[in-house]
């Protein structure tokens, strides 16, 4: 065998690997999917139906109708307005820190330590205190907490987005006649752009992915979407259309963003270890 | 080099800057954890609201909880039954990518959707993957064995650690793929030809080049994974809500039964403190030999 | 009138001492070049005239005014930066106008002075294209254009020419020569390139760990250096330093090198050196002024043997090493006055241009 045939052969079987694993990883997701594409006597029938004869919207249809979709949208609304709080806030806070290393390392070292804190440790007394301050099940209280728990997370990337700038360009601009303000609005931003959309996109998945908060947080005026699935959870399988069809409602607008974001996947999810 | 420092408008600037950030973590991230302390040295329970002092008495009730250790052990078996099979894994994987393989790009991009999924999502999906009757994997196993094979993945003693690890790993291998992939991408080319015209061999050029190159990303994404399946809920929650009986239970689902559904308050806090020092003990030393700044 | 005017000026980091009480005067309309080996504080000077460090220790004056405690946009100065400093996300036009909207000039200038400033660097083409679409040269002429077209009272320069290759440097360095002498401006020009300090400087200050160690005209530098430092620092290749004492012998004076070379001093540079025998000195000597034996017969030629160890050709010159009282030592030759390593070649040196430095304090006593 020369050693052309060789590599193609090579080539050839790792493709086969490399399909039968991406299969692995996507048919849970395809199955979770396909359920709300299916009658209710195909998702039950034994043995399962790999392909839906037709494609169903009732489940849909019945999300919609009860109002269970509504929380999709307050999905969007405590993750939107927190991640716009936690860009602008998270944003100038680790200017200061990259630029002036405001607080040294040990201020940078206590942000990050805070994004590793268990949720559950933080949101008991969260609990406690929102009871207290009458925040449980709002918008405000949600919004708030997601904000502080995403801010580690932006000042931590932003930092990295921020130091990654050349400081001649800041310091052409205070020469040119810029104020500190001006510098940040001029300079500053427009030169992490990239980097403020793809931190904001994690942002935005990390609070819209959110279970535990919501669930410990929220009663029924702002349940996320997270929360609205588990209630279909329970004995009855009667509810399986529902929890597909709920899970699809949320997943496909990540997927989509994500799809877009792929080049900044690597350092987002890596903690800006990994310059993607 | 930091850019002018020191005049006193800057001075003022800077620290403006960080201020709103600061106050919102010391809200939520510090104020509730005196509280906790506070809390702790109660009495609160459902039934009464005792707020007077009980000094240690939570914490030594700690000690004596079977509930709690075993919860604190489960978690720990997921953590490091899961974390070196993801890292294994999710190397080979990167391996397997790292050379040349037209449509890379397609390949990757659909691997990491599971990584994007909403845990308690994953956890929904394998709970219907796994349903004895009506799930696909049933009916793969019984293609295999040749018979019907009705495992009741999320109730049998030996079959629940193996459903949830397998929804563990199968949302987290792509993370540690990922991360691999770009650290394998960014090692020095011209060290390997220098290996391979010095006559070293695959296993060696791997040990001696490749995992020393990999190794800081390696340790980020085993701090960051680490530290993810230390808290796990979502995913068990979904699959077995921490049973049967207290079988699959993890700390932070004990500490959600105690808190939510047995509401012994001023126990809970005893234990969420509980968590926060172990935890803090285990971030300091990692953060120590991690370097995750520059 | 002096445009800036710096006293007593001290500069730390942290425990370092980076600016050790520096005095400095510069007229008004003045090129002057800071010149220096990296870390000698040239550019930290630099930035603490335009306020982006800030001065420990003493007093800054930019046309009579003291400007310590302004920000650096109150203090009416332009400044070129090393690496450019680009708006990567705006056009060349918006880049150059980026100082002026800061300074809120009214729109209807705005125009005519970016073209005007761009017309001047021959940049008027580019004025729509990104930063990322330019060469290096041009982009360091829109990163001139930047400064230029601010009409500011002092215009700083940080190394600007260092990302060049050498072609284009040689060209830039006309070019910002020529800048000046049309708009007659002051500017102040740091680099660690001898070359650009003595081509384009009025006055050369050479900055040594913190302090000046000699300012003047290039030439009276170069001719004229106070010290070893700055005999050693300007010209390429650098001086020859040889180990020497003086002999005197009634009223002649001469150089004795370690192998017992005897070099005659003319009578009218011997003034005053008899009171430095067997003191430890060094002569210096640059490689221009050792020339083939004979060509010439002017007073002052003292001969010397050499044996070539090494011929550098570089076209219209040779340098050629040989040993010289114990040490290697550098001619400039012409391209064929030396063939190969081993010659025997006659050569003279030009007493006349010698240096002569007390070893001990390194401080040129004769030149």
């Amino acid at each position: 065998m020369n050693v052309r045939t060789r590599s193609a052969l090579k080539l050839g079987l790792r493709y086969a690997i490399a399909i039968a694993i991406t299969l692995f990883f996507l048919f849970p997701i395809y199955w979770l999917f396909m359920i709300s594409f299916k009658t209710a006597d195909e998702i039950y029938a034994y043995p399962p139906v790999w392909w839906p004869s037709t494609l169903q919207f009732g489940s849909y249809a019945v999300l919609f109708r009860d109002g269970d979709a509504d929380t999709v949208w307050n999905s969007l609304v405590v993750s939107g307005v927190s991640t716009v709080l936690a860009m602008f806030f998270g944003t100038i806070c680790a200017y200061s820190l990259a630029r002036f290393r405001t607080g040294g390392d040990h201020l940078a070292n206590w942000i990050i330590s805070q994004r590793m804190v268990p949720p559950i440790a933080i949101v008991f007394p969260v609990f406690l205190l929102y009871v207290w301050l009458k925040l449980v099940d709002t918008y405000a209280g949600m919004i708030l907490l997601y904000t502080a728990f995403n801010l580690p997370y932006v000042i931590w990337m932003m930092r990295g987005y921020v130091l990654d700038i050349p400081v001649a360009l800041e310091e052409s601009a205070l020469v040119d006649g810029c104020s500190r303000w001006a510098v940040i609005w001029k300079v500053v931003f427009p030169m992490c752009r990239a980097g403020l959309f793809a931190t904001a996109i994690f942002t935005f998945v990390f609070a819209w992915n959110d279970f535990i908060f919501a669930l410990v947080l929220t009663r029924t005026e702002v349940t996320t979407y997270t929360v609205q699935v588990t209630h279909y959870f329970g004995g009855q399988s009667n509810f399986w259309s529902k929890i597909s069809a709920m899970s699809v409602l949320g997943t496909l607008p990540i997927f989509v963003i994500v799809g877009f974001m792929q080049r900044y996947l690597v350092r987002g999810i890596s903690l800006g270890a990994v310059k993607g | 080099m930091a850019a002018t420092a020191g005049r006193s408008g800057d001075r003022g600037f800077r620290y403006s800057l960080v201020a709103p950030s600061i106050v919102i973590l010391l809200l939520i991230g510090v104020f509730p954890l005196v509280y906790l302390l506070v809390v702790s040295f109660q009495g609160i329970t459902m039934m009464e609201t005792d707020t007077s002092f009980h000094g240690l008495l939570n914490y030594r009730l700690l000690f004596s909880d079977a509930r709690l250790w075993q919860s604190l052990l489960h978690t720990i078996v997921f953590t490091v039954v899961a974390l070196p099979i993801e890292l294994g894994l999710g190397l080979a994987m990167a391996q397997l990518f790292i050379d040349r393989l037209p449509g890379r790009q397609v390949f990757v991009a659909l691997l990491v959707l599971p990584v994007v999924v909403s845990p308690i999502v994953a956890g929904a999906t394998w709970s219907l993957m796994f349903d004895n009757r009506f799930g696909p994997v049933n009916e793969i196993i019984g293609w295999i064995a040749g018979k019907e094979m009705p495992l009741l993945w999320t109730v049998k003693p030996d079959l629940v650690y193996v459903a949830i690890l397998v929804a563990e790993i199968w949302q987290w291998t792509p993370f540690m793929f990922l991360l691999l992939l770009a650290a394998l991408s960014r090692v020095d080319r011209s060290q390997l030809e220098a290996a391979q015209i010095d006559g070293a061999g695959y296993w060696r050029t791997f040990f001696r080049i490749v995992l020393p190159a990999i190794w800081p990303v390696m340790a980020v994404a085993i701090l960051i994974r680490g530290l993810d399946l230390f808290r796990l809920f979502d995913i068990v929650w979904a699959l077995t809500k921490g049973g049967p009986g207290t079988m699959t239970e993890t700390i932070s689902i004990f500490t959600y039964v105690k808190g939510f559904q047995q509401f012994e308050t001023s126990y809970t806090a005893a234990v969420a403190l509980l968590i926060i020092v172990l935890l803090s003990v285990l971030v300091l030393t990692a953060l120590r030999r991690v370097s995750l700044s520059r | 009138m002096s445009d800036l005017k710096i006293s007593g000026l001290h500069k730390y980091y942290g425990a370092l001492h980076v600016v050790k009480g520096i005095d400095l005067d510069i007229p008004a309309g003045e090129f002057t070049v800071l010149v220096g080996q990296s870390g000698c504080g040239k550019s930290t000077l630099l930035r603490t005239i335009a306020g982006l460090e800030v001065a420990d220790k003493g007093a800054i004056e930019i046309g009579g005014q003291r400007v310590n405690d302004l920000a650096p946009r109150d203090r009416d100065i332009a400044m070129v930066f090393q690496n450019y400093a680009l708006y990567p996300y705006m056009t060349v036009f918006d880049n150059i106008a980026f100082g002026l909207r800061a300074r809120k000039t009214p729109k209807s200038e705005i125009g005519p002075k970016v073209a005007a400033a761009a017309k001047m660097l021959g940049i008027d083409h580019l004025l729509e294209r990104f930063p990322r679409q330019l060469s290096g040269g041009q982009l360091q002429r829109v990163a001139i254009g930047r400064a230029v077209v601010r009409n500011a009272r002092l215009y700083l320069f940080d190394e600007p020419l260092s990302n060049l290759d050498a072609q284009l440097r040689d060209e830039m360095r006309g070019e910002i020569k020529r800048l000046h002498q049309e708009l007659g401006k002051t500017m102040i020009y740091v680099t660690h390139d001898q070359i650009e300090a003595m081509t384009m400087a009025d006055r050369i200050v050479l900055l040594r760990e913190g302090v000046i160690e000699q300012q003047g005209a290039p030439l009276d530098l170069y001719e004229r250096p106070a010290t070893r430092y700055v005999a050693g620092f300007l010209g390429s290749p650098s001086m020859n330093f040889i180990p020497a004492g003086v002999v005197a012998n009634g009223a002649a004076i001469s150089v004795r090198l370690g192998d017992g070379t005897s070099l005659p001093v003319p009578a009218e540079r011997a003034v005053g050196l008899g009171t430095w025998q067997g003191k430890p000195l060094m002569l210096g000597v640059r490689p221009e002024h050792i020339g083939p034996a004979g060509r010439d017969q002017r007073p002052g030629l003292a001969p010397v043997q050499a044996v070539v160890d090494l011929v550098q050709p570089t076209g219209s010159r040779s340098y050629a090493t040989f040993q010289l009282g114990g040490v290697a030592a550098v001619a400039e030759l012409q391209a064929h006055d030396v063939s190969r390593p081993g010659e025997r070649l006659e050569l003279s040196i030009d007493m006349n241009r010698t240096v002569l430095i007390d070893a001990a304090t390194e401080k040129v006593i004769s030149s």
